[in-house]
């Protein structure tokens, strides 16, 4: 009976209670959504490198060698020299060690030469190997493997050509058209920066840079296939190089001697580390954003008290009615605390419908546009409890009406 | 005794210079139909309020049905009430938005018998008898006729069987017909279920179906008041 009376004297105050569950409605939404979006993104960043022990580039910040190693942001400050490479990977702790070079682009995505070691032993997420859709490594000089989102996106498919410019920007006009790639695989997507890389060999690399110096060509000198597999190919310089270590307890003692190496400013990091610490910084948006969608949620909530507030004035001949066939006080309070709940928990069933409805018809478009990938599912352990504590916090504001309801209640 | 007053004084706490009722001595007895008539302000609602146990008296004793009514908690006193006294207004009887099979219900909440699917045949059984059409039972009680609303009422003040029915100017929102035809419902009501019927209103004229009229003034001693209706 007392759910029903709830009920039924809310919807006879449609006008107010729709528009009070409205503001509710959006208020979960939103709130719901950054802190969806919020562990979405934490986890899909921590998981954009696993299994790596190590990553050493040329002395610079943490946060700078990560960001331009794994997202492909930023541009690195110095290379490392092959020597160095070398040197550093023969220590017998070192299971293996996958370098990297960096510099070119095509078509804004970036370029990565690398080893056949890239595809064997780089891991993501919860240590998955990168996976062929279609096509496999890379094993002339001129093959390319495309991550997902460059092949979906600029609908390359196995045996196209493609033309690696100088440089990273979108619009560069140093081509290395003189020697195009042939696609000959294309990776699995994997929501990390992978998607939106092109893999080449390291000998490729080098062997488009032959007549370029400082990022001018300088010589115009027709080379064919069988004449480039004749000059050297050896890099004499990469960007960086991820190790995995034989046991994870030598760690820190490679890293000391690492950074400690003397012919060469290097530096090794812990990807975990530098991926926390650069999750910290990102995290002051997060949370600004989370502090503003709680904010929303307190003015939703004053909103139904406000409204509910109002009605016990309209509503005087009622309580003195309730009084009149014995209902005890309480039984006011009950009934607006009630009513507050209501909705909140509507409030809450169709900001949670809403915003898993709007996930599921966004995902195809995060993904295909930004490689970014959301989960629709919302039912998650943290967004049951935060819908625990909205709720709660709902409670706790309507104590103000029910409140007055019950003195309202006494008096009469 | 179905209502014995010894020694009341009230006034509201707003208006503590202002002594709205001072009662000696008054008593009713069980099974009377009394009518009790006094003029606009001269405190019937007030003396109602101390017998429904929501006013307290400033001094003196309030019985009802043998129960002292300062004695019990607040707790008990809704209880009491709930179970044993029956109410009908001038207004504002009904919860507007319940339909009027609900709003009887709902006074069946707070009494201690709560056998809902009994209770809803009785409420039909009540409705039937008081001359309500049964197309009107789903509908919200803010859209029925005020000659409804007040039978409505009646059904709601006599389903929990109370052995008091306290009737506050029931009549006085109704034209001559409808309030003939309520007090031709209402009084073989209270007569078949063997109850106290105290009905008080300013209008002297609906004092013939009663068989104990006294008017307010003749045991309410505060004096500077009109008396005399
Ligand atoms: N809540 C209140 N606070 C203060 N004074 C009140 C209150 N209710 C009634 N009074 C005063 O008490 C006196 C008696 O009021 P009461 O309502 O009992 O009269 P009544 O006999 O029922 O009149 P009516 O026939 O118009 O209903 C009046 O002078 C009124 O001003
Ligand atoms: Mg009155």
């Amino acid at each position: 009976m007392l759910a029903k009376l709830a009920l039924q004297s809310l919807l006879d105050r449609k006008g107010s209670a729709m528009l009070s569950l409205l503001a509710m409605t959006v208020s979960v939404f939103v709130l719901l959504a950054v802190e969806h979006i919020r562990h979405q993104t934490k986890d899909n960043f921590s998981n954009t490198v696993s299994g790596v022990d190590l990553i050493v580039g040329a002395r610079t910040g943490n946060i700078n060698l990560l960001l331009y190693s794994v997202f492909r942001i930023g541009s690195p400050t110095n290379n490392i020299r092959w020597q160095t490479y070398e040197n550093i990977t023969s220590n017998k702790l070192v299971k293996w060690a996958i370098p990297i070079s960096l510099g070119d682009s095509h078509k804004g995505y970036r370029v990565l030469g690398t080893t056949q070691d890239y595809f064997e032993y780089f891991s993501y997420g919860k240590k998955n190997r990168l996976e062929f859709d279609q096509g496999h490594q890379f094993d002339q000089l001129f093959d390319v493997v495309l991550g997902a989102e460059v092949a979906n996106k600029l609908g390359y498919s196995l045996g196209d050509k493609v033309a690696l410019a100088h440089g990273i920007a979108t619009t560069s006009f140093s081509m290395h058209d003189d020697r195009p790639f042939t696609v000959v695989g294309i990776l699995a997507a994997t929501g990390t920066p992978v998607d939106q890389t092109l893999h080449v060999s390291l000998k490729g690399i080098e062997a488009i840079h032959i007549d370029w110096q400082h990022g001018v060509k300088v010589a115009n000198t027709e080379l064919t296939q069988s004449d480039l597999e004749k000059v050297d190919l050896q890099p004499k310089s990469i960007t960086a190089f991820m190790l995995g270590l034989s046991s994870k307890m030598a760690t820190f003692q490679v890293q000391r001697s690492i950074n400690e190496y003397a012919s060469e400013p290097v530096v090794a990091i812990l990807p975990g580390v530098a991926l926390s610490e650069l999750w910290r910084m990102i995290g002051v948006l997060e949370n600004t954003l989370l502090l503003v969608s709680i904010l929303v949620f307190i003015a939703a909530c004053l909103g139904v008290s406000s409204m509910l507030l109002a009605s016990i004035r309209e509503r005087r001949h009622e309580i003195q009615l309730l009084r009149i066939i014995g209902s005890p006080p309480y039984f006011l309070f009950l009934l607006i605390e009630l009513e507050a709940l209501l909705i909140t928990l509507l409030g809450c069933l169709l900001g949670a419908t809403l915003l898993m409805a709007c996930l599921a018809s966004l995902q195809g478009y995060l993904v295909a546009e930004y490689g970014i990938y959301i989960a629709s599912n919302i039912l998650t352990k943290h967004s049951g409890y935060l819908l625990m504590s909205i709720i709660m916090a709902s409670i706790v504001v309507a104590i103000i009406p029910s409140l007055s309801g019950y003195r309202k209640a006494r008096e009469s | 005794m179905a209502i014995e007053l010894a020694d009341i004084r009230f006034h509201y706490p707003s208006r503590a210079e202002h002594t709205v009722l001072n009662v000696p001595s008054w008593s009713l007895k069980t099974g009377t139909q009394a009518f009790v008539y006094g003029p606009s302000g001269g405190g019937k609602s007030t003396l109602l309020g101390l017998l429904s146990g929501l006013l307290s008296p400033n001094s003196g004793q309030v019985r009802v049905l043998g129960q002292c009514l300062d004695t019990l908690s607040n707790r008990q006193r809704d209880q009491f009430r709930a179970a044993n006294i029956g109410y009908v207004f001038q207004q504002f009887n009904l919860m507007p938005y319940l339909n009027a099979i609900d709003n009887v219900l709902l006074a069946t909440q707070f009494s201690q018998s709560n056998n809902r699917g009994g209770k809803e045949n009785e409420v039909k059984v009540l409705f039937n008898a008081l001359n309500i059409p049964e197309n009107e039972w789903q509908i919200p009680c803010r859209d029925l006729s005020v000659g409804q609303q007040q039978r409505v009422a009646i059904a709601r003040a006599l389903i929990n069987k109370p052995k008091l029915l306290i009737a506050d100017e029931p009549t006085s929102s109704l034209d001559q017909a409808n309030s003939d035809a309520f007090m031709k419902l209402l009084m073989p009501m209270a007569a078949d279920n063997n109850m106290t019927l105290l009905f008080v209103s300013h209008d002297h004229s609906l004092s013939s179906y009663f068989t104990s009229v006294e008017s307010l003034g003749d045991f309410n001693q505060v004096e500077g008041i009109n008396n005399a209706s």
